[in-house]
């Protein structure tokens, strides 16, 4: 019955583009995908948790169908992958329902629901494939069909420039991920899943040395890692932010699962050094893309780096597991993994909220350009409320669900003091201030952009005529809020089977209960906190309440523009870490009368990302400059090319004698 | 019995947090040759405040108002956290320093966000200056209790507390001297004390907090000011139960409570003069010389860190 139901949610994933496309015509059947899909992925939640609480197995296989082994199974850490899927992409559909119909032409909306469900179908693809085929055709549909979707919201020459650029690095990393595969295939009999577990351990430590690293950048590519991130503050900005909100919170995280796969469960861990380099890739990834983030004053693109800086705290989590493996303290090794998949879920959650909530104000606002918000809250309490919890969540305060996971993460750095290795006694509870710093960046990040987005006074004037967005839209954000709350107050009921996950993929002992014990505190502090919020309103109830006029230092009217700018914000911060940013600054000033009165002075400060200045560009000018030097051996001439065939066919007979 | 003690102990810290606040306020003016006013002035203060109207700008949201309220409950719920009179607290059994440090940064989050509410820039340039001296307080803060909790193999603060007590001040490492450097300037970070900020200041200039603060009034000024003696109650309490905790009872008996109580106002007593003789004799740093201060905290919290696996 599961089964056929899973099948069944297959299925429906694959059909609903052509149901998309008979129904454009009907006035009444248009809302049929939207709807068929909703259920869909609401029975595909239901089936991951399912599997993911009762360890249900799931099995598709379809290898006599198909010219390569193509076979589908849902196990836990898949289960709770397909969880992620489902479970955010069942509120982002409901989203989108009235999103889209607002936003583009009937046209668009057609190719929204005919390639949404081709997305998500491509990412279930990636977590349940049991075999390399099944594996790699849903990684690369999945790049296709987000490319597709990011079109739809416009294709002028920067936005093609930028999709350019995300399916390059795409590909690249797709190229390494297949190579990592491949490295498989002399020691193993089958590039099926079973198979390569079975001799993951047992490949000579070159080849597991390389497979390691070539998943590390495949995967590292796609999950948006520094110094591989350049394609994800690129494509994700420029989305329709329904899909925005599916590429940050749900896509990247196939990139966790898809290295989780390799390095924990097929190779089975490996030398110190691998976590090592995963440690120092997560912290690096964490500090930039929070920096870069508190900069920006675009909000998505701001979310985009903020997005690189949750992978970077997952990459941390990952990387202490890989050095307690080394050591083997297995117990550990899978709390810090626990911590970074439930990471992974928690980010999704808010991330999705977040990415929402841009799209609810720039369909109220107008805008995307924090500059011109303000005062939202007072216009959009729905919005504005999903958007503050999941601000919360995203800077882990307590009782918000970002928590959970930095505080099991703080957690396993503290253990690590109690290896037995120097190195890793040192650098694990060092990496408890990388994350510390990582999150008062954030509060930073976010109090910036909460507070000029939603508080204060509007700064345009379609932020001051914004209303409240369509039902389906709240309905959306509110139901992922709820869900950043539940799991911040009682996260035992995703942690356990999740620690449950991790132990049975490690094969470690039990978790020492001590790692667990913010299970306890959690609720208990809920209930003290609620119970001293209303003390503390109580105790405010005798004074009366006066609406006034903000203090102006005796001036007449203060006026938005007098309010502090989300520059201005940050300035501070961007000043102490001047280092990172390197901006180019440029003052022109024109003077009709030197050195007095000015007619205008210009002011301009540019920062292009040091990485594409620094790395990206010699690369891609060695590259072209190559390309123009072979490009003298095509001269057009049919006699030279003749020749090179001769000379090709002589070399091969030359080489065939003496190998 | 043991959580009516624990429930006395918050109470306690929550109770006497203004009186904190008017002894260092008395030995600055007695410092400077004032008589100063009565210790007891920040409750007659917060008792002004309570009874006055809230006035509540027209462009502020709900959030304005909500703000204090969070600050307060959270602050008080870290008061909960810290071990007082014996090595255990009313959340000290799961709690941990984890929680605390989050805790407060609830609050802060809170106020940056009420400070922004206001639409004015004061409130904004209250906010930004508070980002940026609490992001780089946040990493040394934690740096320095892990390497108390690393000693103590445990993140507990009771149990943290509890491996100083059944210590003699002498066996007290290295560890514990950087540490103890470190959050001490962290503390004063934290807490907005000269030399990062001046919490007696209403120039543009050099206001952090107070110009966070500057549109609340009435009861809801009141719990503003009251969590923030709060929490400097609660760090200084922390700060003496981390690293000079002697004189607290090793188990709940009455005898022992009899004579921590009073060790432990002696203590609070020499910080605050400590603090106030700090605040009279140096002046305010810059605000981009601010980044240095704590920078050196974070060197010396990383050394305290270090030094743990090296001494082992």
């Amino acid at each position: 019955m599961i089964q056929t139901a899973f099948n069944l949610f297959l299925v429906a994933l694959l059909f609903l583009p052509a149901v998309a496309l008979l129904c454009r015509r009907n006035h009444i059947a248009r809302a049929l995908p939207s709807l068929l899909l909703l259920i869909s992925l609401l029975i595909g939640t239901l089936l991951a948790g399912f599997s993911f609480w009762r360890g249900y197995r799931l099995d598709v296989n379809l290898s006599q169908l198909t010219p390569f082994s193509f076979a589908l199974a849902v196990d836990r850490l898949s289960a709770f992958f397909l969880l992620i899927i489902c479970g955010v992409g069942a509120p982002v559909v409901l989203f989108s329902t009235s999103y889209v119909r607002r936003h583009y032409s009937a046209t668009k909306v057609n190719w929204m629901w005919a390639l949404l469900p081709l997305f998500l179908l491509s990412m279930v693809l990636v977590v349940t494939a049991t075999t390399a085929f099944a594996f790699l055709l849903g990684w690369e549909l999945m790049t296709l069909f987000s490319a597709g979707l990011v079109l739809i919201d416009g294709d002028s020459e920067h936005r093609r420039h930028n999709i350019f650029i995300y399916l390059m690095m795409m590909h690249a990393g797709a190229a390494t991920v297949i190579a990592s595969f491949f490295l498989f295939l002399p020691h193993a009999t089958s590039l099926d899943f079973q198979s390569m577990r079975a001799v993951g351990a047992a490949l000579p430590s070159g080849v597991r040395t390389a497979i390691f690293l070539l998943s590390f950048v495949g995967f590292g590519t796609k999950a948006g890692l520094i110094p591989f991130h350049l394609w994800l503050p690129k494509a994700h900005p420029i989305a329709p932010s329904p899909v925005s909100a599916l590429m940050s919170a749900v896509m990247l995280k196939t990139a966790i699962y898809g290295f989780v796969r390799f390095t924990f469960d097929f190779l089975g861990g490996g030398p110190a050094w691998w976590g090592y380099l995963v440690l120092l890739a997560g912290a690096a990834t964490g500090l930039l893309g929070i920096l870069y983030a508190l900069e920006e004053n675009d909000v998505k693109v701001l979310l985009a780096y903020s997005s690189v800086e949750n992978i970077g705290i997952i990459y941390l989590g990952l990387g202490a597991a890989l050095v307690f493996m080394a050591n083997g303290a297995l117990a550990w090794a899978a709390l810090a993994l626990a911590a970074a998949l439930l990471h992974a879920l928690n980010h999704s959650l808010f991330k999705s909220i977040l990415f929402l909530g841009a799209g609810a104000v720039s369909d109220a606002a107008h805008t995307l350009d924090l500059e011109q918000m303000g005062g939202l809250l007072n216009r959009m309490q729905v919005t504005g409320t999903a958007v503050l919890i999941a601000c919360c969540s995203i800077i882990g305060l307590p009782l918000f669900n970002g928590f959970v996971g930095e505080w099991l993460m703080f957690r396993s750095f503290l253990a690590g003091a109690e290896l037995s290795s120097i190195s890793a006694a040192v650098l694990l509870p060092l990496m408890a201030g990388v994350l510390a710093l990582i999150g008062g960046l954030s509060v930073s990040c976010f109090a910036k952009l909460y507070g000029v987005a939603f508080l204060g006074r509007a700064r345009s004037q379609e932020a001051g005529d914004a209303r409240e967005v369509a039902m389906p839209m709240q309905v959306a954000m509110t139901l992922l809020a709820a869900a950043c709350v539940a799991i911040g107050v009682l996260p035992g009921f995703v942690l356990r089977p999740l620690t449950a996950v991790t132990q049975e993929l490690l094969r470690g002992p039990a978790l020492p209960e001590t790692g667990l014990s913010v299970l306890r505190t959690l609720p208990l502090l809920a209930a003290g906190v609620v119970a001293l919020l209303l003390t503390a309103a109580a105790l405010r109830l005798r004074s009366s309440k006066r609406i006034t006029r903000t203090w102006a230092c005796g001036l007449p009217e203060l006026d938005s523009r007098m309010q502090y700018t989300s520059t201005a914000f940050s300035k501070p911060l961007r000043k102490v870490f001047a280092r990172v940013y390197k901006p180019e600054r440029s003052v022109e000033v024109v003077c009709a009368n030197p050195p007095y009165f000015p007619e205008s002075i210009t002011y301009r400060s540019v920062r292009t990302t040091s990485f594409e200045k620094s790395l990206y560009r010699p690369v891609v000018d060695t590259v072209v400059a190559m390309a123009t030097r072979l490009r003298r051996l095509q001269t057009g001439n049919v006699q030279i090319y003749l020749l090179y065939i001769f000379l090709a066919l002589v070399a091969l007979l030359v080489f065939m004698r003496f190998a | 019995m043991k959580t009516a003690i624990d429930v006395i102990e918050a109470l306690l810290l929550v109770a006497m947090a203004p009186l904190i606040r008017g002894v260092i306020a008395c030995v600055k003016a007695r410092i400077q040759n004032r008589r100063g006013a009565s210790v007891f002035r920040p409750y007659a203060d917060l008792l002004k405040l309570f009874r006055k109207q809230d006035l509540v700008p027209d462009t502020a949201s709900w959030l304005f108002r909500l703000a204090p309220v969070v600050l307060f409950a959270v602050t008080v719920a870290a008061a909960a956290l810290v071990p007082v009179l014996h090595p255990s607290a009313l959340l000290g059994v799961s709690g941990d320093f984890i929680v605390l440090v989050y805790l407060l940064t609830v609050g802060r989050f809170f106020v940056m966000l009420g400070a922004m509410d206001g639409g004015s820039s004061f409130g904004g340039m209250g906010a930004s200056r508070e980002a940026l001296v609490s992001t780089l307080a946040e990493a040394p803060l934690l740096l320095g209790l892990t390497s108390v909790a690393v000693l103590a193999h445990s993140i507990s603060l009771s149990a943290i507390v509890e491996f100083s007590v059944l210590r003699n001040p002498f066996q007290l490492s290295a560890v514990h001297v950087f540490a103890f450097v470190a959050l001490a300037m962290v503390a004063i970070a934290e807490t907005g004390r000269i030399p990062v900020d001046n919490p007696t200041t209403h120039l543009e200039l050099t206001m952090i907090h107070e110009a966070m603060v500057l549109e609340y009034s009435g009861a809801s000024l009141a719990l503003i000011e009251w969590a923030q003696a709060v929490k400097l109650t609660v760090i200084m309490a922390l700060l003496v139960g981390v690293f000079a905790p002697w004189g607290m009872a090793t188990s709940a008996s009455l005898l022992g409570l009899a004579v921590a109580l009073p060790a432990f106002l002696i203590k609070l007593v020499i910080l605050a003069i400590a603090i106030a003789a700090i605040e009279s004799s140096i002046a305010k740093l810059r605000m981009y010389l601010v980044p240095d201060f704590l920078g050196v905290a974070a060197a010396l919290a990383i050394l305290a860190v270090v030094f743990t696996a090296l001494t082992r």
